[in-house]
């Protein structure tokens, strides 16, 4: 028994005073994503609630998962009321919901609120018990199963940010820019550094005020509620990775800055980070864990396609909790246990600082997100399919290029959310008749899936110049013959004319039978995916019926199959002397 | 630097005279392990004879505090845990068996006379450890510092406090006396920097004192443990004893007991023993007997019904029942009105326990680990002090030392 006298904290002050921190956060997060919007005309008075409801809707679903799991599972000892109280259950959602985009559907906050409280917390024990933060926990599985549901709904731009704001999130128009970028890309579409640090920005519910996130690391550390060290260590290594690229770069002023206030780096780094449960008990884990959090989250901004990195970097750091305790344990009776830790810290953060400037200032000609699927020869013209990555699908392109010069750009595929306005804008043709393709301006609104239409005629066009089409071609088939008999087969006074066409992505095989006109076609072996769109439009018929005159309209969506028919029927005219060659 | 502030709640007693109480009863002597005992029922005894001597490696005699007649045999609670006693019935006469030694001019004594001398008054250290001091001085080794432990950090307590202002004269005294004889270069009398009247009245007599020094110490807990007060004063860390970095420690209700021994042969059968909290009537310092019954004094002060009995500060203290008696380790008898146990919730991980742990140990991982004797090895729960700031600091209100306790007691059953 004894002490006989206690602290006065106790974990339920340490808990209010992480609430007392978030308040100006929520209300915040109200006024950005409603009060404004109510003020502007763009939702109900009772919608400006939402973002609120939103909120409650997380604490008061993982609350209720808990105590549902507890009466059922958990047959404990003690009365109810006794462990809620000591459980602090709304915490897991309450995060989930200010980490989440607002657009995301209610019914998924509800959902990532179980899966934070069961998966996150309740199967490891309960409070005190789980290795990884819960919260983040629901949200990695939100954000990674529904994040096509949520990019539909609008992603993370509130209604009125979809109409005033011309890009997504700040980092992930970061993500799609050339190179370390210029102000006036990265930042300016935003209105400045000052907007990025006040939080009128695009982002998830409460993660977008740096300003109000320092304030909150401010009063939890001066009323000791957090473990600071872990805030501290982890801005600091992004900061200075970033400021030293910057330095390098000759970005200096609003590279670090950009790092520091964009993506919810203040908020995970205050509010998640040091989250005590998932975080190390000593001091000097804390600081290494800070520093690890620094060096994964500039990895995964400048090294992956993935932009934010501050989730993963915690939830991947959870994981080594428990052996930066053991470093911690012994630097405590014994300080120079510790060095060896910070050195080979000090080597990655050099590595990844090293390969974060190179990937940044040379601009790679390989874009990831670009895909050749099939290239085609007819005559000069070489016709690409390609596919890049758009704001949440991909963008399926045809370009054809003739002497090095685009002649035709058509859409074939996509699913991104805001593309009507890259076709409102006509941008592709645009891009097709200009003289630079690298100047054409970005569609406002949807810069994601411009960008992403430039990029793949960009890239196209370095391809054809690199003449890398030729190991893209399907089957070989010689350049100039694009059309061969393969067989003639003659019975009674039909013939049938096997021919094989180049087609969509390889050869297309056909029968033609032909008796004093072309009376059938059965299309053969193939490596074209979209017949099926012949077959829809009737394609085969329309042809026979107008073989006197081939200019036929050729089936959208499947323009190249169209037209491989119709080269196979004009070849075969050609042979028996229906139509003249050219 | 690890370690907190607490509340000092020192104003209820640090103010008042300290009463003397030293004509009980009955007085019962604990003899701990002594195998060597003296006296017999029915013996009369005089205040001062000695009584048994204790049993290991030191063997201090044990003396009776009165003079009386021994009545017999029994067992009552110390701060060490339960001990056999001597019965004396006090016959109030404060009768000694030879005329007092007095020795006026300390200086001239030899340091084997020194070591003999308080070896024969039982000196003990009286701030809670209760180790043997004259073994503190012999020794080989040079004494460079001689610290004066006046820290008393641990709320409540403020024997050492009103001592300091009554004696400082004698303990000054005393603290040169102990640097000629010892040939040691300087003394250091470490004390709170709140505590400025105190500081006051040490500097009013210290002038002469050319080799004594004050060290201001800051206001936390553990300040008076040994170890944390070395790096405090002098920056110095050490292994296993202060001595090998040429340092003695000794608590200043020591340095007064060593006074009386050198001046005048007076045995320890006396010191100040703090009375306080809520639970008294009249909290207060009291000048007490060696094998006073404490519920003497609280028949004196006024003690409030069901009231909790603590021997020793808050902090390390340990709760008794009425059969505790006067030590001369035991500083404090902290009593609590109503004390209710703080239910405890699940550790939350804030890594708290480990941030004040002034013995650099991390306590929540103890605890997380108690079964898994493996892991208990690397965490050195031995190395515990017992201070208790763990329990204190935890906001999730576990009892943290409990687990370090229950920790030691594993690894030393495992050896």
């Amino acid at each position: 028994m004894g002490p006989f006298i206690k602290s006065k904290n106790s974990t339920a002050r340490m808990m209010i005073n992480v609430v007392i921190a978030l308040i100006p956060i929520i209300l915040f997060s109200f006024y950005k994503n409603g009060v404004v919007l109510f003020l502007n005309g763009y939702t109900s008075f009772l919608g400006m609630f939402y973002p609120l409801l939103f909120i409650l809707v997380g604490a008061f679903s993982s609350f209720t998962f808990e105590i549902v799991y507890e009466l059922l599972f958990v047959k404990s000892e003690e009365k109810l009321i006794d462990v809620i109280r000591g459980t602090y259950a709304f915490m897991p959602g309450l995060f989930l919901s200010l980490v989440l985009p607002i657009n995301t559907p209610i019914y998924l906050v509800v959902l990532g609120a179980f899966f934070a409280t069961i998966v996150g917390k309740m199967i490891f024990g309960g409070f005190g018990n789980n290795i990884f933060n819960p919260a983040l926990i629901g949200a990695l599985f939100i954000l990674s199963a529904y994040s096509l549901v949520i990019t539909n709904n609008g992603g993370y731009l509130n209604k009125m940010e979809i109409d005033t704001i011309s890009s997504a999130t700040p980092l992930s128009n970061y993500s799609v820019i050339e190179g370390i970028g210029t102000y006036d890309e990265v930042v300016k579409p935003y209105g400045g550094l000052q907007n990025l640090f006040l939080g009128f920005i695009p982002g998830s519910v409460g993660e977008t005020s740096s300003l109000l996130c320092i304030i909150a690391f401010i009063f939890l550390t001066a009323t000791e509620t957090i473990k600071w060290r872990i805030t501290a260590s982890y801005v600091s290594v992004v900061f200075i990775i970033s400021l030293i690229i910057g330095l390098f770069s000759g970005t200096v002023t609003w590279f670090p800055l950009f790092q520091l206030l964009t993506g919810g780096l203040l908020f995970g780094a205050v509010f998640m980070a040091t989250d005590p449960v998932t975080s190390p008990v000593t001091k000097v884990g804390q600081v290494l864990y800070g520093i690890g959090l620094g060096i994964i989250t500039v990895a995964c901004r400048f090294l992956t396609n993935y932009p934010e990195g501050v989730l993963t970097s915690i939830l991947t750091m959870n994981m080594f909790v428990f052996i930066l305790d053991k470093i911690g344990v012994k630097s405590k009776l014994d300080f120079k246990k510790c060095i060896t830790p910070f050195i080979v810290m000090l080597i990655f953060m050099v590595v990844v600082t090293l390969t974060s400037y190179n990937k940044l200032t040379k601009v790679d000609l390989t874009d990831p997100n670009y895909e050749i699927l099939s290239t085609s020869k007819v005559g000069s013209k070489v016709t690409y399919i390609v596919t890049e990555k758009g704001y949440s699908s991909l963008i399926k392109l045809s370009i054809t290029i003739d002497n090095g010069k685009v002649v035709e750009g058509k859409l074939l595929d996509q699913n991104d959310s805001f593309f009507q306005r890259v076709i409102d804008a006509d941008f592709i043709n645009t891009l097709v008749s200009s003289n630079n393709i690298k100047d054409v301006d970005t569609v406002s609104g949807a810069t994601i899936s411009s960008t992403a239409v430039k990029k793949a005629f960009i890239n196209t066009v370095n391809d054809y110049n690199n003449e890398g089409y030729k190991k893209y071609m399907g089957k070989e088939v010689k350049e100039e013959k694009d059309f061969v008999i393969n067989s003639k087969k003659e019975e009674n006074d039909k013939t049938i004319y096997n021919v094989t066409v180049k087609s969509f992505g390889g050869t297309m095989n056909l029968d033609i039978t032909y008796s004093k006109k072309i009376t059938d076609i059965i299309i053969g072996d193939h490596t074209d995916n979209y017949i099926f769109k012949l077959t829809e439009a009737d394609f085969i018929n329309t042809v026979i019926n107008n073989q006197d005159n081939l200019d036929i309209d050729t089936v959208s969506g499947a323009t190249i199959s169209s037209k491989a028919v119709l080269n196979a029927v004009k070849g075969v005219l050609i042979e028996t002397g229906d139509i003249n060659e050219g | 630097m690890a370690g907190l502030k607490l509340p000092g709640k020192k104003g209820m007693t640090s103010n008042k005279k300290v009463l003397p109480f030293l004509n009980p009863k009955m007085i019962y002597i604990p003899l701990y392990d002594s195998n060597e005992i003296l006296v017999k029922e029915g013996d009369n005894v005089f205040k001062g004879e000695i009584i048994a001597y204790k049993g290991g490696n030191f063997k201090l005699p044990i003396f009776s505090s009165v003079s009386g007649k021994v009545t017999g045999f029994t067992d009552m609670l110390t701060t060490k845990g339960h001990s056999r006693t001597v019965i004396i019935e006090n016959n109030g006469l404060e009768k000694i068996k030879a005329k007092p030694t007095i020795r006026k001019d300390l200086s001239k004594i030899t340091k084997e006379d020194f070591i003999s001398i308080i070896k024969n008054a039982g000196i003990i250290g009286m701030g809670g450890a209760g180790f043997p001091t004259y073994a503190k001085y012999d020794t080989e080794s040079k004494i460079n510092t001689l610290i004066i432990n006046a820290a008393e950090c641990e709320p409540y307590i403020t024997a050492d406090y009103v001592l300091i202002k009554e004696k400082i004269e004698d303990i000054l005294e005393t603290i040169d006396a102990i640097l000629e004889i010892n040939n040691i270069k300087e003394a250091v009398i470490a004390i709170k920097s709140k505590h400025k009247s105190l500081i006051n009245k040490v500097q009013e007599y210290m002038g002469s004192y050319l080799k004594i020094r004050i060290a201001l110490l800051p206001d936390k807990y553990p300040m008076g443990w040994e170890r944390t007060l070395i790096k405090e004063v002098t920056g110095l860390t050490y292994d296993k004893l202060p001595i090998e970095k040429g340092i003695v420690v000794n608590n200043i209700s020591t340095i007064y007991a060593i006074s009386g021994a050198l001046k005048f042969d007076k045995p320890l059968i006396e010191r100040i023993v703090t009375f306080t909290g809520d639970g008294l009537n009249k909290p207060k310092n009291v000048l007490v007997k060696v094998g006073t019954k404490v519920t003497d004094v609280f028949e004196e002060l006024g003690i409030k019904k069901d009231a909790l009995v603590i021997a020793g500060g808050p902090m390390m203290g340990k709760v008794v029942d009425d059969s505790l008696v006067v030590t001369p380790d035991l500083n404090n008898v902290l009593v609590f009105k109503k004390y209710k146990e703080c239910k405890d919730v699940n550790c939350l991980r804030c890594g708290k326990c480990a941030n004040v742990c002034p013995a650099y140990l991390v306590p929540v991982m103890i605890k997380d680990n108690i079964d898994n004797v493996e892991k208990l090895k690397e965490l050195h729960p031995e190395k515990c002090i017992g201070c208790g700031l763990c329990s204190y600091v935890c906001p999730s209100k576990i009892n943290v030392r409990d687990y370090i306790d229950k920790a030691k007691q594993i690894l030393k059953e495992r050896k």
